[in-house]
């Protein structure tokens, strides 16, 4: 409609200076503009509503939150505060969440593999078995870290092993979407040719499908090891071990200085990581 | 130089026509990525041999799980179901109200952050903000901002609103970035001034980007709302801690329902909207999925038709 629109009066000034007659359009030749502005109107009062149903829901007060943050003028004094002191008792928390996220990566990516095998339609012929593996891996990756950690930390009990394992299940869900994903992009001329000289499935992927896909596994290893020590630092508020145990303890105990302190080692750790990360990513490529 | 050498290396086998085993390329020696393979096991090795766990708490877990699963799943506890529906809304309300807010407050400062609009002065503080805001992880911002202000679902609010400004404002900049020069230029020579080019050269271009990178943001937040409920802001996570703290494992089996659920359906939602802003049609990204799979097979086939007609 708009294009027939823009069409017809873009002819009717090309011809208006030399016909100059009856039928062209005036002085307002310009195209007519396409009228969408009660969609856009439909689509502001719908994020309107659901923004004023959020803010009631939430139960938005600045009031409470000024007056609040004038009482804690205290807590942020101490914040902006860090006791350097503090360091030498922070030792073992950074590196049990260092070695948490170390061992979640390393079990999660070794299990990942043959999964994302099993989850790619390039390396499963089987419809029945790839649909149930997905959905699996689907559930598996839609519950946050954090719940993981809470459920294992009263299944097995407090520390760093039910962190590992959280650190797994969740890994488990992004490394098998992304490897398979990879699976699905690959060329498979290499496969069609092993399966064609009799192979197995089995061994035509591993012959032909896996190293095409190693590159893409090793930089999503760094990727997941990156992800983890992010998530290592915070699921031991729930009791998972590592830094985030700290945290909870400081936390109770009101020792702001403290928490400030952890979480500036916090800052440097994911800083230095994601540097560490995107060298090894650059060599990879390169 | 580099003319000859290729003749001179044709040249020197040709007395024996037939290369020899002994003539294969020598195999390149891959020193540093040995060195490298060697660090890595070495540091994995070391992580396990030194952390502090009590690996026998593995051989009594797998019925452990099968039992707390049936606990959980045989059957779930649905009676409960309208007060996680509740929680739930106020999950999404948080996301959706925080989200909101982060968008609010990066929005004016991706624009100051963007090359080409602003001096580097203004620049590189607002990406260096970006960037500590986006290291920080959303619990510990919650965690900072409860200790100061207390637990309300508000507060989880605004910790999410304060997690988004570092991703939003830099996906906000490098979208305008990517605008084509063209657009800003004849908005320049039209005479327009530095807000008059923000807004009909920069924004008009960058506008489904844009406002696709604020859904995608919500879809986060939803999930990082669930996540504030675990530590006590309130909504489904809350529910879903206090329910494990006291061990109403039927409760938490139906509440982790909801959660995988709730979040599937909002991010096809979301990826509806999505989808109708950058293409301009309405469709569940799960449609876009299978529409595409069907698209490579039916491309697949054909290439196939084309090589058996070949021969």
């Amino acid at each position: 409609m708009s294009v027939a629109g823009l069409g017809a009066s873009r002819a009717g000034t090309l011809r208006r200076p030399s016909a100059g007659g009856p039928g062209t359009a005036g002085g307002s030749a310009r195209p007519t503009k396409p009228r969408t502005g009660w969609k856009s109107l439909v689509a502001l009062l719908v994020v309107a509503g659901i923004t004023v149903w959020s803010a009631i829901a939430v139960g938005v007060d600045f009031g409470a939150l000024i007056e609040n943050a004038n009482n804690a003028s205290n807590t942020l004094i101490q914040l902006v505060q860090p006791d350097y002191s503090f360091f030498p008792q922070t030792v073992p928390a950074l590196v049990e969440t260092v070695q948490m996220a170390i061992i979640g990566t390393a079990v999660s990516v070794i299990i990942a593999l043959p999964i994302s095998f099993w989850a790619s339609r390039a390396t499963n012929p089987n419809s029945v078995a790839l649909g149930i593996v997905r959905f699996v891996m689907n559930v598996v990756r839609s519950v946050p870290d954090l719940l993981y950690a809470s459920l294992f930390v009263t299944v097995i009990g407090t520390g760093a092993l039910s962190g590992v394992f959280a650190l797994v299940l969740f890994n488990l869900g992004i490394m098998v979407k992304l490897i398979s994903e990879a699976l699905d992009g690959l060329d498979r001329g290499g496969q069609e040719a092993s399966l064609a000289t009799g192979a197995t499935w089995f061994k035509a992927n591993r012959q032909a499908m896996l190293p095409e896909v190693a590159p893409t596994y090793i930089s999503q290893t760094i990727y997941v090891l990156e992800l983890n020590i992010r998530a290592s630092t915070v699921i031991g508020l729930v009791g998972a071990g590592g830094l985030g145990m700290l945290i909870d303890k400081v936390r109770t105990f009101y020792q702001y200085h403290y928490l400030s302190l952890i979480i500036f080692e916090i800052l440097v750790i994911i800083v230095l990581l994601e540097l560490l990360s995107s060298f090894a990513r650059k060599r990879l490529i390169k | 130089m580099t003319a000859v050498s290729p003749s001179t290396t044709t040249r020197t086998p040709s007395p024996t026509r037939h290369p020899g085993p002994s003539e294969r390329p020598v195999k390149p020696s891959r020193l540093s990525s040995k060195l490298i393979w060697l660090l890595v096991t070495l540091v994995v090795v070391a992580a396990f041999w030194s952390v502090d766990i009590s690996w026998d708490a593995l051989l009594t877990l797998p019925q452990k799980l099968v039992h707390y699963l049936g606990l959980m799943f045989l059957p779930p506890a649905w009676s409960k179901l309208p007060d996680a529906l509740g929680a739930t809304m106020l999950s999404v309300a948080m996301a959706w109200f925080g989200t909101l807010i982060g968008i609010v407050i990066s929005f004016p400062l991706s624009l100051l952050a963007t090359r080409g609009l602003m001096p580097a002065v203004v620049r590189w503080p607002l990406r260096g903000l970006f960037a500590v805001l986006r290291a920080v992880p959303e619990v510990v911002i919650a965690v900072l901002m409860l200790s100061v202000t207390g637990l309300t679902a508000f507060t989880g609010a605004l910790a999410i609103a304060i997690g988004s400004i570092g991703t939003l404002g830099k996906w906000g900049y490098e979208s305008f970035e990517a605008v084509e020069r063209g657009a800003i230029e004849a908005t320049t020579a039209a005479g327009a001034s530095r807000t008059q080019v923000m807004r009909w050269g920069v924004w008009t271009n960058a506008k489904p980007d844009v406002l696709a990178f604020w859904l995608y943001r919500f879809e986060i937040s939803v999930r990082a709302s669930a996540i504030l409920g675990l530590i006590g802001a309130g909504g489904i996570g809350k529910m879903l801690v206090d329910n494990i703290q006291f061990r109403v494992w039927d409760v938490v089996g139906m509440l982790m329902i909801v959660v995988v659920v709730v979040t599937m359906i909002i991010d096809q939602l979301s990826g509806m909207v999505r989808h109708r802003i950058i293409e301009g049609r309405w469709e569940l990204p799960v449609v876009t999925a299978l529409r595409r799979r069907s698209a490579r097979r039916a491309r697949e086939e054909s290439i196939e038709l084309k090589a058996a007609s070949h021969d």
